[in-house]
């Protein structure tokens, strides 16, 4: 079985990591951290936290774009007839489904991860300082984030046709990441019952700009949360798609 | 069931699940044995459910009714799915992908043992005329390349069944040709070959079994010898005898003349030109050489749906 998952894995993040757009982002997401060193006088000398805040909100933007990524991957492959091709080997559909949020998960860790080493460069050269325990553990969950939305993009993409699939799991995304302010509502309070993720959980930027510490355990447990939560997901996802005929 | 390859039992496929939509039946009560080592022709016109047999029997539809054995185990079952090869009518690849990665990928997954994927990966390329390509992307590939690598990653198992869905499409007069002498050298092998096609001709040529399909039911099948009958008589003159031909060019519904100088007519069935043949050949031994008329499989097939053919002008 894990053989198989990470066959299909190693498909998908060699082919997100092929597409050029991404590196261009990542250049421009690297220009957009450093030219915030420059806003010294219109931040009134909060330049420091801006960088910092907007690394970790770039840096959580190109999360949300991986994963909604496969969300367009998915359905086209299973349009075009890709899909069939491999599951007529023996390859189970669950194993396809979880080869592909491995595989996006691999490809969205390096790619967070180039974006957060470059910032911790930016902000090193520019500060002069070294880079703060809380700055790593900021951008470290943006990187467990991508487990828990890629899995979302994978169930919504099973039964959903891509356009569609991206905008649904858009919306879920944004829903989930603004927890507090949507839970004041108790209409909305019974959607956190595990349906959907709180998302919230890995966003930690006031923590990390204000370099209040974070316990580890902490990271530990939404790294945990975030797993468990996939393999709901995904549990779901594998359901609807053992039914579905293919192309 | 150990000396059968493909196996179906009044296998049923109804599309649609919506309540107050119309359901499409799409393949009613298709019953099959097809044995070992034969190479089995799948034919209909469009629409007859030549395809979506082919997906029941891939797992990649569930059926509404009935069942179907490959390699006498369930179609769902991994270990026989690694014994089979699949080609499907239109194949599809991931176009970031080169060849060498897409069929190390399908490599993988029919667990071909890690020291042997080089070789293998290397021979059906070789095989399918694509070495130069292996490490150019699937994307950049023609219809006709992308089904050669389509062959590829089918036969990379050594499968013992292989299932093809229009396996000649796409591809040159060339390319044709190394398809069937794959198909038959895989035959050779001992491989089942379970192929659909509308080419009547290379279906003729190639397959042992036949067995057509039209609105979703099965018309009929076996083998070619069953199936096509007796239409009457073929005779086979040697040059130099030009009057003898002559003599029966008006009982003959067909003549040919050979480039060696000699005839062929052919003859329906008939008591009068029966005897006709017999007498000469009791009398000219050598100069005549009488057999049995086949019908072809192109007019079998449409009587079989019930079409007539209109004679070309």
């Amino acid at each position: 079985m894990i053989n198989e998952t990470m066959a299909i894995a190693s498909g998908t993040w060699r082919r997100m990591l092929r597409v050029r757009a991404v590196y261009f982002l990542i250049v421009c997401v690297f220009i957009l951290i450093g030219s915030a060193y420059n806003y010294n006088i219109l931040s009134m000398g909060e330049h420091k936290p801006l960088m910092i805040d907007v690394s970790l909100v770039l840096n959580t933007v190109a999360a949300i774009l991986i994963a909604i990524s496969v969300s367009f991957e998915i359905p086209r492959e299973l349009r075009e007839g890709v899909a069939s091709t491999l599951l007529t080997k023996p390859l189970g559909r669950t194993e396809y489904l979880v080869g592909k949020l491995v595989g996006t998960s691999i490809a969205g860790f390096i790619i967070c991860g180039l974006i957060a080493l470059g910032f911790f460069v930016i902000f090193s050269f520019s500060f002069n300082e070294q880079v703060l325990t809380s700055m790593i553990q900021g951008h470290l969950l943006v990187l467990f984030s991508v487990i828990p939305m890629t899995a979302l993009a994978v169930l919504f993409s099973v039964f959903i046709p891509e356009m569609l699939a991206a905008l649904v799991t858009a919306a879920v995304i944004w829903f989930t990441h603004n927890s507090p302010v949507l839970l004041s509502s108790s209409a909305t309070k019974f959607l956190y019952g595990g349906i959907v993720p709180d998302l919230n959980l890995f966003n930690l930027k006031a923590q990390a700009v204000y370099t209040s510490s974070i316990s580890w355990a902490y990271l530990g447990t939404a790294f945990a949360w975030g797993i468990v939560y996939s393999v709901f997901a995904l549990a779901i996802a594998s359901l609807i798609f053992s039914y579905k005929d293919l192309k | 069931m150990a000396e059968i390859a493909v196996f179906t039992e009044n296998l049923s496929k109804t599309y649609g699940w919506l309540l107050w939509k119309k359901k499409t039946p799409s393949l009613t009560d298709l019953n099959l044995s097809i044995p070992k080592g034969v190479v089995f022709g799948f034919l209909g016109p469009n629409g007859a459910g030549k395809t979506t047999t082919i997906r029941l029997l891939m797992d990649l539809i569930k059926p509404s009714a009935g069942t179907a054995l490959i390699l006498g185990k369930p179609t769902s079952d991994h270990d026989v799915k690694e014994r089979v090869g699949f080609l499907p009518d239109c194949p599809a690849f991931q176009p970031y992908l080169t060849a060498n990665e897409f069929l190390n990928i399908c490599a993988k997954l029919l667990r071909v043992p890690s020291g042997e994927r080089k070789k293998r990966i290397a021979d059906v390329l070789e095989t399918v005329n694509m070495t130069e390509h292996a490490r150019s992307k699937l994307g950049g590939f023609s219809r006709g390349m992308t089904q050669r690598i389509g062959i590829a990653q089918a036969i990379l198992n050594n499968p013992d069944l292989l299932i093809l869905d229009e396996p000649l499409i796409g591809l040159d007069p060339l390319g044709r040709q190394e398809l069937k002498n794959i198909i038959l050298s895989q035959k050779r092998r001992g491989t089942n070959v379970f192929f659909s096609s509308h080419i009547l001709s290379d279906v003729e040529k190639m397959a042992d079994y036949v067995g057509i399909l039209n609105r979703g039911k099965l018309l009929c099948y076996g083998t070619l010898d069953e199936l096509l009958g007796d239409t009457g008589h073929k005779a086979k003159i040697r040059p130099g005898m030009d009057d003898m031909a002559k003599d029966l060019l008006s009982d003959a519904t067909s003549s040919t003349k050979l480039a060696d100088g000699g005839w062929e007519l052919v003859f329906n069935s008939g008591a009068a030109i029966d005897q006709k043949l017999k007498s000469l050949k009791s009398a000219h031994p050598e100069a005549i050489d009488i057999s049995s008329s086949k019908e072809n499989l192109e007019d079998f097939f449409f009587r079989k749906i019930g079409i007539t053919k209109q004679n070309d002008v």
